[in-house]
């Protein structure tokens, strides 16, 4: 055993004794606590909570080697995921606050008065949470796998414990004090080494300001090799894949309903703005860092390792060959790596940087806890929104309407167990690359979630048939168009896969909009309902007139 | 429970409307506008990247972070205007799981 794999499996099980520790603490005692952890947590921390929730493998393990590999076109992610918020923000958030249901299904229920309106958004909430789920779990396997030098397979086995265990016990309210303690390490984790390369690189600490010139050097690097620079836009994917996967990620992110139901553990409209605000500037330090994070990477690549003989590589490069996620042949047979006989694969960057620019054992422990508490809160969140819409939506509203309380935390405490074992099964042969699964979830929510939640907030004349006809369709089209483009080879105006949403979105809101004028309007009570979204929580409307609450000022 | 003058909730509706067609306008032209306008940008660099990049990896981020905290700085002020300021710990409107 080496001193590497002991002080990264200490820090990693010190990280997780936290966390679970804090799961234990506040272990959920009422139902209503265990969904949305008594809606008293302050936006600050509630924002915090949001960020380690929405921090996903994708994005922690994934995403700076996307942006490596992709070079521009990459940043269609970086913007995709951020500028969503403000959708959520604006459009959604503190209206469902208001709406006052517990999950986003069930909203949809209750705003549509339709039972099957209900079970569908809680089969599409399950479906995306569930693809979802997968990539996190295939993320904390690899992890894993590389620590203790055993198959991901195995990994992903102890990755499925660890989650079940402190989703079933702890709820929300042990996830979201949990999720705040998992932000502060994910993060240390991931700006650490970007300000050591920083510092290694440029000599400047900040490597927010430093690595305009990393870039502007990558390439003029490119082009002495005579290959396309770093930077340049639409090389890899064409201007409307990039702007269809922008759309479809900013639409799946407002639709999310593992990132919804966090907004509902807050105590007004306003904290819920609050939430919103904060929670951006939590993950935008993330996504800030992300490229700079690939562009030091590529340049050690480049200048340290490309170049050096093929006979005397560095130490850590055998140890990720042999993982099958790098691969370096001299294939011109000069004696020479050269840069072109470098093939990284996008999920290694992040957990081998660290290793290649030598940053020490202390450093890449940090990076694998923070990759296990990317991983594992995700899917935390993820299982949560799966149990609630089968405990809540599907087993307490159409199931048995009478079960008690005990019987309902029951349902859902095995639906977590269920699921979490289900997605780790899938995870141990994954469909796909992780980011890859987790743009095909965001796909299916900008489908289905995104105009049945737009329209239902914004347009008191949505009725049933439209929201239903909608998110049939936009789930239909989404799913045909993945498919289609990625075995089919169809695509239309270059839009592959991961950009799949921008049709889904498109036909689910000509379709509800559509069907819903040429059926009945909602009844006068559930449109009232709609216009008192627009007053404050403290305003309410009823029969044409406004009133103020006075007993809560 | 009183009587509010419809007219004064909607002139409150309307104040958030307005700004949330604005914030969300400018949201536009920092991520599509500057996609759309990607190759013209890249002939300029700012702070050693070529522009485009910049936009992508860290402006239209920033700018989408000052959005939402000026949308919940004048979204209070708008309450404060209309006297709608909400106290925490008040029990919610909707529909409890409970009852």
């Amino acid at each position: 055993m080496d001193s590497q794999f002991l002080v990264s499996l200490l820090l990693i099980v010190a990280s997780f004794g936290l966390y679970i520790g804090i799961a234990v603490y506040n272990r959920a005692r009422q139902t209503s606590e265990f969904f949305v952890a008594g809606r008293g947590v302050p936006a600050i921390y509630n924002g915090m909570a949001i960020g380690a929730d929405w921090m996903s493998a994708a994005s922690f393990i994934g995403l700076a080697g996307t942006v490596m590999v992709l070079g521009y076109d990459g940043l269609a992610y970086i913007m995709g995921w951020t500028g969503g918020y403000l959708l959520l923000t604006f459009l959604l958030a503190p209206q469902l606050r208001k709406y006052g249901r517990y999950t986003v299904p069930e909203f949809i229920g209750d705003r549509f008065q339709s039972k099957t309106a209900l079970v569908i958004a809680a089969i599409a909430t399950i479906l995306i949470s569930f693809t979802y789920s997968i990539g996190q779990l295939a993320g904390s396997g690899v992890v894993i796998g590389r620590l203790f030098e055993v198959d991901a397979k195995i990994g992903v086995m102890i990755g499925v414990v660890i989650i079940a265990i402190y989703a079933t016990f702890g709820g929300m309210k042990g996830i979201t004090w949990t999720q705040v303690a998992q932000y502060v390490i994910l993060i240390l984790a991931y700006l650490i080494p970007v300000i050591f390369m920083s510092l290694q690189i440029t000599n400047n600490p900040i490597p927010w300001l430093s690595y305009g010139n990393v870039v502007s050097e990558l390439g003029a690097l490119d082009r002495e090799l005579g290959i396309s620079e770093y930077f340049a836009p639409f090389d890899t994917a064409s201007k409307w894949q990039f702007m269809a996967l922008m759309f479809s990620l900013m639409a799946g992110t407002a639709g999310l309903p593992h990132v919804i139901v966090r907004f509902y553990t807050v105590s007004t409209m306003k904290a819920a703005r609050w939430s919103g605000a904060w929670a951006l500037l939590f993950i935008g330090l993330l996504y800030l860092s992300a490229p700079a994070y690939a562009a030091f990477s590529r340049f050690i690549l480049m200048k340290q390792v490309a170049g050096s003989p093929i006979d005397a590589l560095p130490a850590w490069t055998e140890k990720w060959v042999n993982t099958g996620l790098l691969k370096m042949a001299d294939t011109s047979g000069d004696g020479i790596l050269q840069w072109k006989e470098i093939a990284i694969s996008n999920d290694i960057v992040v957990m081998a940087t660290p290793e290649i620019a030598n940053l020490g054992i202390f450093v890449i422990g940090l990076v694998a806890a923070g990759a296990m508490a990317a991983a594992l809160s995700t899917a935390g969140g993820l299982l949560i929104a799966i149990s609630s819409s089968f405990s809540h939506d599907i087993y307490y509203r159409i199931i048995n309407p009478s079960a008690t309380e005990k019987k309902r935390m029951a349902v859902a405490r095995w639906s977590i167990l269920i699921a979490t074992v289900v997605a780790g099964v899938v995870a141990l042969n994954p469909p796909g690359v992780i980011t890859q699964i987790v743009a095909w979830a965001f796909a299916l929510a900008s489908g289905t979630f995104f105009p049945a939640l737009i329209l239902g907030v914004w347009w008191k004349r949505a009725n049933a048939p439209g929201v239903i006809a909608g998110m049939i369709v936009g789930l239909l089209v989404t799913l045909t168009y993945i498919f289609l483009a990625k075995f089919g080879g169809f695509t239309i105006l270059g839009i592959i896969d991961t950009g799949a949403g921008v049709f889904g979105a498109g036909s689910a809101f000509l379709t509800n909009v559509l069907v819903s004028l040429s059926t009945k309007p909602p009844s006068q009570k559930l449109q009232d309902e709609v216009m008192d979204l627009r007053y404050p929580e403290q305003l309410s409307y009823k029969d044409g007139e406004v009133w103020k609450d006075d007993k809560v000022i | 429970m009183r009587k509010i003058d419809k007219k004064v909730a909607d002139a409150y509706f309307h104040a958030r409307v307005r700004l949330i067609g604005v914030l969300l306008v400018i949201w536009f032209i920092v991520s599509f506008g500057m996609v759309m306008l990607a190759e013209t940008l890249a002939q300029y660099t700012f702070n050693g990247f070529p522009l485009h990049y910049f936009m992508g990896a860290q402006g239209s981020i920033i700018v989408f972070i000052l959005l939402l905290f000026v949308n919940a700085y004048i979204s209070d002020r708008i309450d404060e205007k209309y006297d709608l300021v909400e106290r925490k710990g008040k029990v919610t409107k909707g529909k409890s799981f409970q009852s």
